[in-house]
Protein backbone atom coordinates (compact mmCIF):
# COMPACT_ATOMS: atom_id res chain seq x y z
CA UNK A 1 0.00 0.00 0.00
CA UNK A 2 1.48 3.46 -0.88
CA UNK A 3 0.08 6.50 0.02
CA UNK A 4 1.28 9.75 -1.62
CA UNK A 5 0.21 13.02 -0.27
CA UNK A 6 0.90 16.51 -1.80
CA UNK A 7 -0.16 19.88 -0.07
CA UNK A 8 -1.22 22.61 -2.46
CA UNK A 9 -2.66 25.79 -0.94
CA UNK A 10 -5.69 24.47 1.47
CA UNK A 11 -5.60 21.18 -0.10
CA UNK A 12 -4.04 17.91 0.18
CA UNK A 13 -3.89 15.92 -2.75
CA UNK A 14 -4.04 11.99 -1.74
CA UNK A 15 -3.10 8.94 -3.94
CA UNK A 16 -3.74 5.96 -2.99
CA UNK A 17 -2.11 2.39 -4.34
CA UNK A 18 -2.89 -0.92 -3.55
CA UNK A 19 -4.49 -3.05 -0.99
CA UNK A 20 -5.41 -1.18 2.75
CA UNK A 21 -6.61 -5.06 4.54
CA UNK A 22 -4.92 -5.89 7.95
CA UNK A 23 -1.72 -6.25 7.80
CA UNK A 24 -0.92 -2.73 6.43
CA UNK A 25 -4.09 -0.61 7.81
CA UNK A 26 -1.45 0.51 10.91
CA UNK A 27 1.04 1.83 8.34
CA UNK A 28 -1.91 3.59 6.62
CA UNK A 29 -3.35 5.20 9.92
CA UNK A 30 0.19 6.70 10.13
CA UNK A 31 0.92 7.62 6.59
CA UNK A 32 -2.42 9.67 6.76
CA UNK A 33 -2.21 11.57 10.25
CA UNK A 34 -0.93 14.55 8.35
CA UNK A 35 -4.05 14.89 6.96
CA UNK A 36 -5.45 14.94 10.52
CA UNK A 37 -3.55 18.02 11.78
CA UNK A 38 -5.14 21.26 12.88
CA UNK A 39 -3.80 23.21 10.15
CA UNK A 40 -4.40 20.50 7.40
CA UNK A 41 -6.98 21.41 4.92
CA UNK A 42 -9.05 19.90 2.46
CA UNK A 43 -8.81 15.85 1.60
CA UNK A 44 -9.09 14.95 -2.05
CA UNK A 45 -8.44 11.11 -2.31
CA UNK A 46 -7.57 9.58 -5.64
CA UNK A 47 -8.54 6.02 -5.51
CA UNK A 48 -7.84 4.73 -8.97
CA UNK A 49 -5.06 2.83 -7.88
CA UNK A 50 -6.65 1.20 -4.75
CA UNK A 51 -7.82 -2.48 -5.56
CA UNK A 52 -9.49 -3.09 -1.81
CA UNK A 53 -10.11 -2.29 1.85
CA UNK A 54 -10.86 -3.86 4.46
CA UNK A 55 -12.53 -3.37 7.83
CA UNK A 56 -9.68 -1.59 9.58
CA UNK A 57 -9.45 0.65 6.24
CA UNK A 58 -12.61 1.98 6.39
CA UNK A 59 -12.05 2.79 10.01
CA UNK A 60 -9.10 5.16 8.83
CA UNK A 61 -11.43 6.61 6.25
CA UNK A 62 -13.71 7.19 9.29
CA UNK A 63 -11.27 8.63 11.45
CA UNK A 64 -9.93 10.96 8.78
CA UNK A 65 -13.09 11.91 8.35
CA UNK A 66 -14.55 13.13 11.25
CA UNK A 67 -11.10 14.81 11.79
CA UNK A 68 -11.70 16.64 8.45
CA UNK A 69 -15.50 17.63 9.75
CA UNK A 70 -14.11 19.00 12.95
CA UNK A 71 -12.15 20.83 11.15
CA UNK A 72 -15.17 22.16 8.70
CA UNK A 73 -13.07 21.13 5.95
CA UNK A 74 -13.92 18.80 3.54
CA UNK A 75 -13.30 15.33 2.38
CA UNK A 76 -14.10 13.70 -0.66
CA UNK A 77 -13.05 9.92 -2.54
CA UNK A 78 -12.67 9.95 -6.29
CA UNK A 79 -12.17 7.38 -9.02
CA UNK A 80 -13.05 4.63 -6.69
CA UNK A 81 -12.96 0.48 -8.50
CA UNK A 82 -16.24 -0.90 -8.49
CA UNK A 83 -15.49 -3.49 -6.12
CA UNK A 84 -14.16 -1.06 -3.71
CA UNK A 85 -17.12 0.67 -4.23
CA UNK A 86 -19.19 -1.86 -3.45
CA UNK A 87 -17.54 -2.14 -0.23
CA UNK A 88 -18.07 1.24 1.12
CA UNK A 89 -21.65 0.54 -0.52
CA UNK A 90 -22.79 -2.47 1.63
CA UNK A 91 -21.51 -1.54 4.83
CA UNK A 92 -23.39 2.29 4.43
CA UNK A 93 -19.74 3.58 4.44
CA UNK A 94 -20.65 5.61 1.32
CA UNK A 95 -23.77 7.32 2.88
CA UNK A 96 -21.08 8.48 5.57
CA UNK A 97 -18.23 9.73 3.30
CA UNK A 98 -18.42 11.78 -0.10
CA UNK A 99 -17.22 9.50 -3.15
CA UNK A 100 -17.62 11.03 -6.36
CA UNK B 1 -16.98 70.65 27.57
CA UNK B 2 -19.48 72.98 25.30
CA UNK B 3 -21.68 75.53 27.00
CA UNK B 4 -24.50 74.60 24.70
CA UNK B 5 -26.03 77.41 25.89
CA UNK B 6 -27.23 75.96 29.04
CA UNK B 7 -28.13 78.22 32.31
CA UNK B 8 -25.47 77.34 35.38
CA UNK B 9 -27.72 74.49 36.95
CA UNK B 10 -27.79 72.59 33.93
CA UNK B 11 -23.98 73.13 33.29
CA UNK B 12 -23.16 71.68 36.95
CA UNK B 13 -25.22 68.52 36.15
CA UNK B 14 -23.19 68.66 32.82
CA UNK B 15 -19.77 68.54 34.67
CA UNK B 16 -21.30 66.05 36.97
CA UNK B 17 -22.14 63.55 33.92
CA UNK B 18 -18.23 64.04 32.44
CA UNK B 19 -16.36 63.51 35.87
CA UNK B 20 -19.33 60.17 36.21
CA UNK B 21 -18.49 58.68 32.96
CA UNK B 22 -15.82 56.62 33.90
CA UNK B 23 -18.21 54.64 36.63
CA UNK B 24 -21.31 54.94 33.89
CA UNK B 25 -19.11 53.07 31.74
CA UNK B 26 -18.67 50.18 34.42
CA UNK B 27 -22.31 50.26 35.19
CA UNK B 28 -22.47 49.58 31.55
CA UNK B 29 -20.27 46.76 31.23
CA UNK B 30 -22.11 45.01 34.93
CA UNK B 31 -25.56 45.62 33.38
CA UNK B 32 -25.37 44.28 29.56
CA UNK B 33 -23.07 41.39 31.26
CA UNK B 34 -25.50 40.54 34.02
CA UNK B 35 -28.44 40.59 30.94
CA UNK B 36 -26.59 38.84 28.63
CA UNK B 37 -25.92 36.18 31.51
CA UNK B 38 -29.43 36.08 32.40
CA UNK B 39 -30.87 35.53 29.00
CA UNK B 40 -28.60 32.41 28.34
CA UNK B 41 -28.84 31.07 31.49
CA UNK B 42 -32.56 30.87 31.24
CA UNK B 43 -32.54 29.34 27.31
CA UNK B 44 -34.17 32.76 26.37
CA UNK B 45 -33.67 33.48 22.55
CA UNK B 46 -33.74 37.14 21.84
CA UNK B 47 -32.94 39.06 19.11
CA UNK B 48 -30.93 41.85 20.54
CA UNK B 49 -28.75 42.90 23.92
CA UNK B 50 -27.38 46.93 23.58
CA UNK B 51 -26.57 49.60 25.65
CA UNK B 52 -25.30 52.68 24.99
CA UNK B 53 -24.38 56.06 27.43
CA UNK B 54 -26.34 58.88 26.72
CA UNK B 55 -23.78 61.15 24.63
CA UNK B 56 -22.67 64.91 26.03
CA UNK B 57 -25.48 66.09 22.87
CA UNK B 58 -28.42 63.89 23.79
CA UNK B 59 -28.26 64.90 27.47
CA UNK B 60 -27.51 69.02 26.84
CA UNK B 61 -30.28 68.83 24.58
CA UNK B 62 -32.86 67.34 26.84
CA UNK B 63 -31.36 69.66 29.79
CA UNK B 64 -32.48 72.47 27.30
CA UNK B 65 -35.73 71.12 26.99
CA UNK B 66 -36.72 70.22 30.55
CA UNK B 67 -33.55 71.08 32.56
CA UNK B 68 -35.35 72.73 35.54
CA UNK B 69 -37.17 69.11 36.18
CA UNK B 70 -33.38 67.40 37.61
CA UNK B 71 -31.53 68.71 40.50
CA UNK B 72 -28.83 66.03 40.35
CA UNK B 73 -27.36 63.73 37.29
CA UNK B 74 -28.97 61.29 39.73
CA UNK B 75 -32.30 62.75 39.03
CA UNK B 76 -32.21 61.80 35.31
CA UNK B 77 -32.67 57.69 34.75
CA UNK B 78 -31.58 57.14 31.35
CA UNK B 79 -28.08 58.52 31.49
CA UNK B 80 -27.23 54.89 30.96
CA UNK B 81 -29.94 52.63 28.78
CA UNK B 82 -29.99 48.71 28.10
CA UNK B 83 -32.20 47.47 26.05
CA UNK B 84 -33.82 43.94 25.66
CA UNK B 85 -35.21 42.80 22.34
CA UNK B 86 -36.82 39.60 22.44
CA UNK B 87 -38.44 37.79 18.63
CA UNK B 88 -41.87 37.20 20.90
CA UNK B 89 -44.48 39.50 23.42
CA UNK B 90 -44.31 36.53 26.21
CA UNK B 91 -40.88 36.66 26.40
CA UNK B 92 -41.08 40.38 27.27
CA UNK B 93 -42.54 39.31 30.46
CA UNK B 94 -39.59 36.82 31.05
CA UNK B 95 -37.46 38.87 30.42
CA UNK B 96 -38.94 41.33 32.65
CA UNK B 97 -39.24 39.15 35.72
CA UNK B 98 -35.41 38.03 35.67
CA UNK B 99 -34.51 41.64 35.35
CA UNK B 100 -37.18 41.92 38.50
CA UNK B 101 -35.08 39.50 40.57
CA UNK B 102 -31.35 40.16 39.18
CA UNK B 103 -32.10 44.18 39.51
CA UNK B 104 -33.28 46.49 42.08
CA UNK B 105 -35.98 48.19 40.27
CA UNK B 106 -37.27 51.18 40.91
CA UNK B 107 -41.02 50.69 40.54
CA UNK B 108 -42.16 54.52 41.41
CA UNK B 109 -40.61 55.32 38.18
CA UNK B 110 -40.95 52.37 35.99
CA UNK B 111 -43.78 52.30 33.14
CA UNK B 112 -45.30 49.57 31.68
CA UNK B 113 -46.27 51.23 28.28
CA UNK B 114 -47.89 48.04 26.99
CA UNK B 115 -51.00 48.88 29.70
CA UNK B 116 -50.93 52.81 29.61
CA UNK B 117 -52.18 53.03 25.45
CA UNK B 118 -55.27 54.71 24.51
CA UNK B 119 -58.29 52.62 23.65
CA UNK B 120 -58.17 54.49 20.11
CA UNK B 121 -54.96 54.48 19.60
CA UNK B 122 -51.42 51.82 19.11
CA UNK B 123 -48.40 52.31 18.51
CA UNK B 124 -45.51 52.95 21.01
CA UNK B 125 -45.39 50.18 23.28
CA UNK B 126 -43.08 48.91 25.81
CA UNK B 127 -41.98 48.06 29.31
CA UNK B 128 -39.14 50.29 30.91
CA UNK B 129 -37.85 49.68 34.57
CA UNK B 130 -35.52 51.96 35.92
CA UNK B 131 -33.16 50.14 37.96
CA UNK B 132 -30.01 50.15 40.28
CA UNK B 133 -27.17 47.20 40.54
CA UNK B 134 -27.70 45.59 43.55
CA UNK B 135 -24.62 44.99 46.32
CA UNK B 136 -25.01 41.27 45.71
CA UNK B 137 -24.18 41.83 42.48
CA UNK B 138 -21.07 44.52 42.40
CA UNK B 139 -20.00 47.04 44.71
CA UNK B 140 -16.57 48.92 45.30
CA UNK B 141 -16.18 50.89 48.05
CA UNK B 142 -14.26 53.49 46.51
CA UNK B 143 -17.25 53.68 44.03
CA UNK B 144 -20.48 53.21 46.27
CA UNK B 145 -21.94 55.61 43.43
CA UNK B 146 -22.44 52.78 41.11
CA UNK B 147 -25.30 51.21 43.25
CA UNK B 148 -26.84 54.40 43.35
CA UNK B 149 -27.01 55.33 40.19
CA UNK B 150 -30.09 54.17 38.14
CA UNK B 151 -30.14 53.08 34.75
CA UNK B 152 -33.25 52.45 32.55
CA UNK B 153 -33.71 49.26 30.85
CA UNK B 154 -35.87 48.45 27.51
CA UNK B 155 -38.11 45.53 26.85
CA UNK B 156 -39.61 44.80 23.64
CA UNK B 157 -40.24 43.14 20.87
CA UNK B 158 -38.14 43.15 17.55
CA UNK B 159 -41.67 44.47 16.16
CA UNK B 160 -41.91 47.22 18.64
CA UNK B 161 -38.36 47.89 18.30
CA UNK B 162 -39.02 48.58 14.13
CA UNK B 163 -42.41 50.66 15.65
CA UNK B 164 -39.78 52.45 18.18
CA UNK B 165 -36.82 53.65 15.66
CA UNK B 166 -39.43 54.22 13.03
CA UNK B 167 -41.69 56.18 14.48
CA UNK B 168 -38.03 58.24 16.10
CA UNK B 169 -37.57 58.76 12.14
CA UNK B 170 -40.38 60.34 11.63
CA UNK B 171 -39.84 63.01 14.07
CA UNK B 172 -42.79 62.48 15.88
CA UNK B 173 -41.79 63.11 18.77
CA UNK B 174 -39.10 65.76 17.99
CA UNK B 175 -42.09 68.23 18.60
CA UNK B 176 -42.42 69.33 14.91
CA UNK B 177 -46.11 69.25 14.03
CA UNK B 178 -46.76 66.23 12.30
CA UNK B 179 -49.60 66.18 9.26
CA UNK B 180 -52.66 64.83 10.62
CA UNK B 181 -52.66 62.14 7.48
CA UNK B 182 -48.36 60.88 8.21
CA UNK B 183 -49.92 60.66 12.23
CA UNK B 184 -53.23 58.08 10.72
CA UNK B 185 -50.65 56.03 8.80
CA UNK B 186 -48.01 55.70 11.25
CA UNK B 187 -51.01 54.46 13.44
CA UNK B 188 -52.41 52.14 11.23
CA UNK B 189 -49.17 50.59 10.47
CA UNK B 190 -48.86 50.53 14.70
CA UNK B 191 -52.11 48.44 15.15
CA UNK B 192 -50.49 46.13 12.12
CA UNK B 193 -47.51 45.36 14.02
CA UNK B 194 -49.51 45.01 17.17
CA UNK B 195 -51.84 42.37 15.27
CA UNK B 196 -48.75 40.78 13.90
CA UNK B 197 -46.75 40.54 17.12
CA UNK B 198 -49.98 38.78 18.61
CA UNK B 199 -50.13 36.43 15.81
CA UNK B 200 -46.37 35.36 16.08
CA UNK B 201 -47.13 34.96 19.75
CA UNK B 202 -50.11 32.81 18.73
CA UNK B 203 -48.61 30.49 16.09
CA UNK B 204 -45.64 29.61 18.45
CA UNK B 205 -47.81 28.88 20.91
CA UNK B 206 -49.77 26.65 18.61
CA UNK B 207 -46.75 24.83 17.60
CA UNK B 208 -45.34 23.71 20.87
CA UNK B 209 -48.90 22.50 21.60
CA UNK B 210 -48.71 20.34 18.43
CA UNK B 211 -45.37 19.48 18.96
CA UNK B 212 -46.09 17.86 22.72
CA UNK B 213 -49.42 16.50 21.08
CA UNK B 214 -47.19 14.59 18.26
CA UNK B 215 -44.74 13.46 20.90
CA UNK B 216 -47.02 11.90 23.21
CA UNK B 217 -48.47 9.80 20.22
CA UNK B 218 -45.39 8.89 19.28
CA UNK B 219 -44.07 7.83 23.14
CA UNK B 220 -48.01 5.95 23.35
CA UNK B 221 -47.10 4.22 19.96
CA UNK B 222 -50.42 5.46 18.10
CA UNK B 223 -48.12 5.79 14.89
CA UNK B 224 -51.18 5.18 12.25
CA UNK B 225 -52.25 8.92 13.70
CA UNK B 226 -49.21 10.49 13.58
CA UNK B 227 -48.96 12.16 10.32
CA UNK B 228 -45.45 12.04 8.55
CA UNK B 229 -44.03 15.50 8.34
CA UNK B 230 -39.84 16.47 9.48
CA UNK B 231 -41.06 16.85 13.50
CA UNK B 232 -42.77 13.60 13.54
CA UNK B 233 -39.88 11.83 12.07
CA UNK B 234 -37.71 13.10 13.89
CA UNK B 235 -39.77 12.35 17.34
CA UNK B 236 -40.08 9.23 15.95
CA UNK B 237 -35.81 8.75 15.44
CA UNK B 238 -35.88 9.25 18.83
CA UNK B 239 -37.39 6.04 19.74
CA UNK B 240 -34.92 4.79 17.90
CA UNK B 241 -37.38 2.44 15.49
CA UNK B 242 -34.64 0.45 13.17
CA UNK B 243 -32.58 -0.49 16.10
CA UNK B 244 -33.50 -3.88 16.43
CA UNK B 245 -32.87 -4.92 12.25
CA UNK B 246 -29.79 -2.73 12.78
CA UNK B 247 -28.30 -5.64 15.27
CA UNK B 248 -29.81 -7.51 13.49
CA UNK B 249 -27.96 -7.01 10.69
CA UNK B 250 -25.06 -6.30 12.72
CA UNK B 251 -24.82 -9.87 14.39
CA UNK B 252 -24.97 -11.08 10.60
CA UNK B 253 -20.10 -10.48 10.90
CA UNK B 254 -20.61 -9.24 14.72
CA UNK B 255 -19.93 -5.43 12.74
CA UNK B 256 -19.46 -2.26 14.92
CA UNK B 257 -22.40 0.16 14.91
CA UNK B 258 -21.32 3.62 13.15
CA UNK B 259 -24.58 5.93 13.86
CA UNK B 260 -24.87 8.06 11.10
CA UNK B 261 -27.81 10.51 10.49
CA UNK B 262 -31.26 8.49 9.39
CA UNK B 263 -32.94 12.49 8.85
CA UNK B 264 -32.07 12.22 5.08
CA UNK B 265 -34.74 8.65 4.52
CA UNK B 266 -37.19 11.53 5.56
CA UNK B 267 -37.09 12.75 1.95
CA UNK B 268 -37.42 9.18 0.78
CA UNK B 269 -40.47 8.37 3.24
CA UNK B 270 -41.97 11.07 1.43
CA UNK B 271 -40.96 10.44 -1.99
CA UNK B 272 -42.27 7.04 -1.52
CA UNK B 273 -46.16 8.38 -0.97
CA UNK B 274 -45.72 7.88 2.89
CA UNK B 275 -48.23 9.61 5.02
CA UNK B 276 -48.01 8.51 8.71
CA UNK B 277 -45.35 6.56 10.91
CA UNK B 278 -48.01 3.70 10.79
CA UNK B 279 -47.04 3.27 6.90
CA UNK B 280 -42.77 2.83 8.21
CA UNK B 281 -44.05 0.53 11.10
CA UNK B 282 -46.17 -1.24 8.72
CA UNK B 283 -42.50 -1.62 6.27
CA UNK B 284 -40.78 -2.59 9.08
CA UNK B 285 -43.33 -5.71 9.97
CA UNK B 286 -43.76 -6.42 6.05
CA UNK B 287 -40.02 -6.41 4.77
CA UNK B 288 -37.68 -6.51 8.17
CA UNK B 289 -37.09 -10.11 7.31
CA UNK B 290 -36.45 -9.59 3.36
CA UNK B 291 -34.01 -6.38 4.35
CA UNK B 292 -32.06 -8.75 6.43
CA UNK B 293 -31.95 -11.47 4.13
CA UNK B 294 -30.69 -9.06 1.63
CA UNK B 295 -27.70 -7.75 4.23
CA UNK B 296 -27.11 -11.40 4.62
CA UNK B 297 -26.22 -11.60 1.26
CA UNK B 298 -24.69 -8.81 0.93
CA UNK B 299 -22.08 -8.76 3.83
CA UNK B 300 -22.69 -12.37 5.17
CA UNK B 301 -19.75 -13.83 2.40
CA UNK B 302 -17.26 -10.95 4.05
CA UNK B 303 -15.13 -10.34 6.67
CA UNK B 304 -16.44 -6.72 7.16
CA UNK B 305 -16.94 -6.06 10.70
CA UNK B 306 -18.23 -2.28 10.62
CA UNK B 307 -21.36 -0.87 9.07
CA UNK B 308 -23.27 1.89 9.20
CA UNK B 309 -26.58 2.06 11.05
CA UNK B 310 -28.71 3.56 8.25
CA UNK B 311 -27.81 -0.03 6.16
CA UNK B 312 -30.96 -0.90 8.11
CA UNK B 313 -33.14 2.01 6.61
CA UNK B 314 -31.42 1.79 3.06
CA UNK B 315 -31.95 -2.08 2.40
CA UNK B 316 -35.74 -1.40 3.89
CA UNK B 317 -36.23 1.00 1.24
CA UNK B 318 -34.81 -1.01 -1.49
CA UNK B 319 -36.75 -3.86 -0.64
CA UNK B 320 -39.73 -2.16 -0.41
CA UNK B 321 -39.20 -0.37 -3.57
CA UNK B 322 -38.49 -3.64 -5.38
CA UNK B 323 -41.55 -5.52 -3.67
CA UNK B 324 -43.68 -2.39 -5.09
CA UNK B 325 -42.67 -2.85 -8.89
CA UNK B 326 -40.06 0.55 -8.82
CA UNK B 327 -37.05 -1.85 -10.02
CA UNK B 328 -34.19 -0.94 -11.14
CA UNK B 329 -35.18 2.52 -11.89
CA UNK B 330 -36.63 2.76 -8.27
CA UNK B 331 -33.53 1.69 -6.74
CA UNK B 332 -31.76 4.59 -8.54
CA UNK B 333 -33.98 7.19 -7.44
CA UNK B 334 -33.12 6.11 -3.62
CA UNK B 335 -29.45 6.04 -4.03
CA UNK B 336 -29.45 9.07 -5.99
CA UNK B 337 -31.35 10.85 -2.75
CA UNK B 338 -28.65 9.74 -0.54
CA UNK B 339 -25.88 11.25 -2.76
CA UNK B 340 -22.95 10.07 -4.78
CA UNK B 341 -22.50 10.48 -8.52
CA UNK B 342 -25.66 9.00 -11.38
CA UNK B 343 -23.47 6.89 -12.53
CA UNK B 344 -22.03 5.07 -9.51
CA UNK B 345 -26.01 4.70 -8.29
CA UNK B 346 -26.82 3.11 -11.21
CA UNK B 347 -24.17 0.32 -10.75
CA UNK B 348 -24.81 0.19 -7.12
CA UNK B 349 -28.86 -0.20 -8.23
CA UNK B 350 -27.48 -3.01 -10.29
CA UNK B 351 -26.23 -5.06 -8.08
CA UNK B 352 -28.70 -4.53 -5.62
CA UNK B 353 -31.24 -5.87 -8.04
CA UNK B 354 -28.92 -8.60 -9.16
CA UNK B 355 -28.85 -9.54 -4.89
CA UNK B 356 -32.27 -9.26 -4.50
CA UNK B 357 -33.05 -11.83 -7.57
CA UNK B 358 -30.97 -13.86 -6.36
CA UNK B 359 -32.44 -14.87 -3.44
CA UNK B 360 -35.75 -14.53 -4.88
CA UNK B 361 -37.18 -10.65 -3.05
CA UNK B 362 -37.82 -9.92 -6.66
Amino acid sequence: MEVTITKTDDKNMVVLNGRIDTTNADQFMADVQPLMQPDAGDVEIDCSEMSYTSSQGLRVFLMLQKSVMARQKKMVLKNMKPQVKEVFDITGFSNIITIQ
Amino acid sequence: MQAYGLDLHCQMIMEEYNAMLPQMRKMQEIVEQQLHHIVDENHLYVNAIESRIKSEESLAGKLLLKGAKYMFLSDITDILGARVITFYTDEVDKVAALVEKHFEVDWDNSVDKRKIYQLNSFGYMSLHYICRIPRSLYYDEQHPEINEMRFEVQMRTALQHVWAVMNHDTGYKSGVEVPYEHLRNLTRLAGMLELADEQFSRIRREITDYRRRVQGLVSSGNFDEVPLNGDTYRSYLSLHPFQQLVEKIAAINQAEIINDNLMPYYDVFVALDFKSLGDIERMKTDYGDAAYQLSVHQIGSTDLDIMAASVAVLNLCAVYILKMGGGVKGLERLYNAMGGTPEANAMRAQNTFSNAQRINLV
